[in-house]
């Protein structure tokens, strides 16, 4: 009876696995969440204050400002409703980097002394990957390559991001439709006992190796006509003039909501600053 | 006024030996609506590309002659410059495409060429196209009709007087073909653009077209009015490109002396009913038809739910307890709109997709604990777009696959046989993207029925194709009823589903709102006006003769049509 369960609980996750999955919330994570506070905030604004939640951490040893980051960090990507697969690889991350060390530091006896520089590792790890996750998967990649542009980055690298997530949906449906060719045609070993299993999930990462070729080949086969069709629509000759740029980023606007979003930010950082010193 | 001179044009690609446009002279009104035909690789395409400036400017190759377009002569002028003047909309337009979502994606051109108002144009552009509304929609939210009626906004953007379309409507279904035509009738009425597409549906061209060019390797055999082009019909056809049907009926009866020689041929069913008016119904004697209610099942969907997620808000629900039921040996159509559920139904069977809740049988055996790759030997897909079925480097690898890996006994006597067959042997160490877009047709069906599976399942297998390619797909799979039991085709090509299917099921919103024999179908009016069905042309022929008249092909129409 628990065997059966077992094996329906493993059936179900891996139904859930799929190439379909992963494309509905890469596609969810990037564009799903465009009406939420995060969203709509100025790119800049959120830029400047990734740089200071990613890096300032780092430098300060203090616990109540470190966790006040974490917590500020874990309110925005609440806010910014950040799709479920992000996050749960956010946590598979941390704890494969320092959250076991600390586990296991607590099983074996640790005292406080062993604990506390383990558990700051984790919150700066922690806050510097919420951080990222905020600002890369709560903003439309359009806003972030408009805010990275106004930084001075190449035309280049923040079309490339827009559009990455233009082909992105092709590109996936694609490759699903390739895998499926494979799953129809090819003959998988048996994963009756536990070598077949093992023989089995080597085939299937084999297929998924083997699909990127005819995956690249039929990119190289379609992007023929985006290319001239960039073309025509003046890509090169945008990328050159400078009033382009200038009329491009004038839609950029920095609101009340922005200097909000900055002062609640500031407050709360100040706050544990003050917090910490009064300790 | 002349919008388009051209004067004695002869390009060449790059190391190619001979010249692929020869010896060109045009002269093109302003505010024509201009079809191009022509057979395969006659050079249509390159033709229309030397109106934008890509060639020369982007693409190199041997220019002589001169292009006059909207008063430049492309050779002093740049791209930059020439887009504003001659819009291009590919026939691959999903891949012009370059931005995320709809308004972006109009207003990008404008954005580029530095224009103030860039967005406004973009909206106006949308306006322009029957877009309206959907300015904030991500593109794959969009239905192909609507992605191509963006792309079309994407060049209208820039406000050019030329508006150049290959193959507007080689992927879309009836509906959305109709809307396509109905924009661009409007952008040449009402806003006075010039229109020129390729085009090798020639009711359409009927339909809406002033003028027709007809190119034969390389060169311009003539431009005439449309009226006249079309009934030229044997000229027409030495080039592969079929007359409208009414237009062939009438030049079949002349040619039998059932007309009188001189009457004008008619191009459009309006014609028609002038030309055939003269003309009386006999109702041919019905056939009792065999009832094939006994044979056994080959598949049974019972209660079938799916639904599927999406980005935002509620699931979407495909199916709703859906129940059907397939028996051994039918020849089945399967219509309906786009994203009416027909390749969803097919994927099911298969096993790539599993029902949320409800069964599906094949000979009888659920085959939701059954394994995709043992369902395979029953049951065949083949896929819409063969490119994704090519995984190996030649398509004799390919057509063996499936056999090699099970071990199939003489699997290489089996794949040679399939490729001479198909009439692939010169082409099978080829890979298969590379081919023509007949003969990777071919090799996909060879794909398809490799394991010699009891059931084929064929999603559009003739969409994108130009008409002759396209008969000779309907040639091959008149000629493997005999290999497959049960086949069932996924189509908007309603020549096809008249001439092949001997049952019809018609999908509209995950349901089945009809199912049965040509005549009932196409025969009931509701049915044909709520799915928005385009049946044959002379099909619609004999109906504006006679209420009681069902005719599916040229053949059946003279032949029950007498004097």
């Amino acid at each position: 009876m628990e065997g059966k369960t077992k094996k329906r609980l493993s059936e179900s996750i891996l139904d859930k696995f799929s190439i379909d999955f992963l494309r509905n919330q890469v596609l969810k994570n990037a564009y799903g969440n465009d009406d939420t506070v995060i969203a709509r905030l100025d790119p800049r604004i959120l830029l400047v204050w990734y740089l200071f939640m990613a890096i300032v951490p780092w430098f300060v040893d203090d616990l109540w400002f470190l966790l006040a980051c974490f917590i500020l960090v874990a309110a925005t990507t609440v806010m910014a409703r950040v799709a479920g697969l992000v996050l749960f690889i956010f946590a598979l991350g941390v704890f494969s980097q320092t959250g076991y060390l600390f586990i296991v530091s607590l099983f074996f006896g640790g005292n406080a002394s062993t604990i506390f520089p383990l558990l700051m590792l984790t919150l700066k790890v922690a806050t510097c990957s919420l951080a990222s996750i905020t600002v890369f998967s709560g903003l439309d990649p359009d806003r972030l390559s408009n805010g990275l542009q106004w930084y001075g980055c190449p035309e280049r690298l923040s079309f490339s991001i827009s559009y990455a997530y233009r082909i992105l949906p092709m590109l996936m449906e694609e490759f699903q439709n390739i895998l499926l060719s494979y799953r129809l045609r090819g003959n998988p070993p048996s994963r009756e006992t536990l070598r077949g299993k093992i023989r089995y999930l080597a085939y299937q990462v084999k297929v998924v190796m083997l699909s990127f070729y005819p995956l690249m080949l039929n990119t190289a086969k379609r992007s023929r006509t985006t290319v001239e069709a960039l073309e025509i629509r003046g890509y090169r000759y945008a990328a050159v003039n400078k009033a382009v740029k200038k009329i491009r980023l004038s839609s950029l606007r920095a609101g009340a909501n922005d200097m909000m979003f900055l002062a609640v930010s500031v407050f709360w950082i100040c706050g544990a600053v003050l917090v910490s010193t009064l300790i | 006024m002349n919008i388009i001179e051209i004067e004695n044009l002869t390009y060449s690609y790059p190391a190619a030996e001979s010249p692929i446009l020869n010896h060109i002279s045009l002269e093109v009104e302003k505010g024509d609506f201009l079809a191009v035909v022509g057979n395969n690789g006659c050079g249509k395409s390159t033709f229309c590309k030397t109106l934008n400036g890509l060639i020369p400017h982007f693409i190199d190759g041997d220019f002589e002659g001169t292009v006059k377009v909207d008063g430049i002569n492309t050779l002093e002028s740049d791209v930059a410059t020439l887009a504003s003047r001659a819009g291009y909309v590919y026939q691959d337009f999903e891949n012009q495409i370059v931005r995320p979502t709809v308004l972006d994606d109009a207003s990008y051109a404008c954005l580029n060429y530095a224009m103030e108002d860039y967005e406004e144009r973009g909206r106006r552009a949308l306006r322009m196209c029957g877009l309206e509304g959907r300015e904030n929609d991500y593109i794959w939210q969009l239905s192909g009709g609507q992605t191509h009626l963006l792309a079309l906004a994407g060049a209208v953007s820039l406000q050019p007087e030329i508006l150049i379309l290959d193959e507007p409507i080689a992927q879309l279904d009836p509906g959305h073909a109709d809307r396509i035509y109905g924009v661009l009738k409007e952008l040449n009425e009402r806003y006075g653009k010039t229109i020129i597409v390729i085009e090798h549906h020639t009711e359409y061209i009927a339909d809406y077209c002033r003028h027709v060019m007809l190119m034969r390797d390389g060169g311009i055999a003539w431009k005439l009015p449309t009226g006249e082009a079309l009934r030229r019909v044997e000229e027409l056809q030495e080039c592969n490109i079929f007359p409208p049907q009414v237009t062939i009926a009438a030049h079949r009866m002349k040619r039998e002396g059932r007309m009188t020689p001189d009457a004008p041929l008619p191009t459009t069913v309006e014609e028609g009913r002038r030309a055939f008016g003269g003309l009386r119904y006999e109702s041919p004697e019905k056939k009792a038809s065999e009832s094939s209610m006994e044979a056994e099942s080959a598949v049974s969907f019972r209660d079938v739910s799916l639904s599927y997620r999406s980005v935002k808000g509620e699931d979407y629900r495909v199916f709703d307890h859906l129940n059907l039921e397939i028996r051994k040996g039918e020849k089945i159509a399967l219509i309906g709109s786009n994203g009416a559920g027909k390749s969803t139904m097919m994927k099911l069977m298969v096993g790539l997709l599993k029902p949320a809740s409800g069964e599906i049988l094949i000979g009888g055996e659920s085959i939701r604990k059954k394994k995709t790759e043992d369902l395979s030997r029953k049951i065949s897909l083949v896929y819409q777009n063969p490119e994704e079925m090519f995984i190996k480097d030649s398509i004799e690898a390919d057509i063996a696959y499936a056999m090699q890996v099970r071990n199939v006994e003489n699997y290489r006597e089996r794949t040679e046989a399939l490729l001479e067959r198909f009439r692939l042997l010169p082409l099978k160490k080829r890979d298969g993207r590379l081919l023509s877009g007949g003969q990777m047709r071919r090799a996909s069906l060879a794909i398809g029925v490799a394991l010699n599976p009891g059931i084929l399942l064929l999603d559009e297998p003739t969409a994108n194709l130009d008409i002759a390619t396209r008969k000779e797909i309907m040639r091959t799979l008149s000629d493997m009823k005999g290999i497959t039991e049960t086949v069932m085709i996924a189509t908007h090509d309603m020549q096809l589903v008249c001439e092949w299917a001997e049952r019809i099921i018609v999908l509209c919103g995950g349901r089945v709102v009809a199912d049965g024999p040509r005549d009932e179908i196409f025969g009931n009016k509701e049915v044909i006006r709520t799915v928005g069905i385009r049946p044959p042309e002379i099909f619609s022929m004999g109906r504006a003769l006679d209420e009681k008249a069902l005719c599916y092909t040229v053949d059946e129409f003279l032949e029950h049509f007498k004097e």
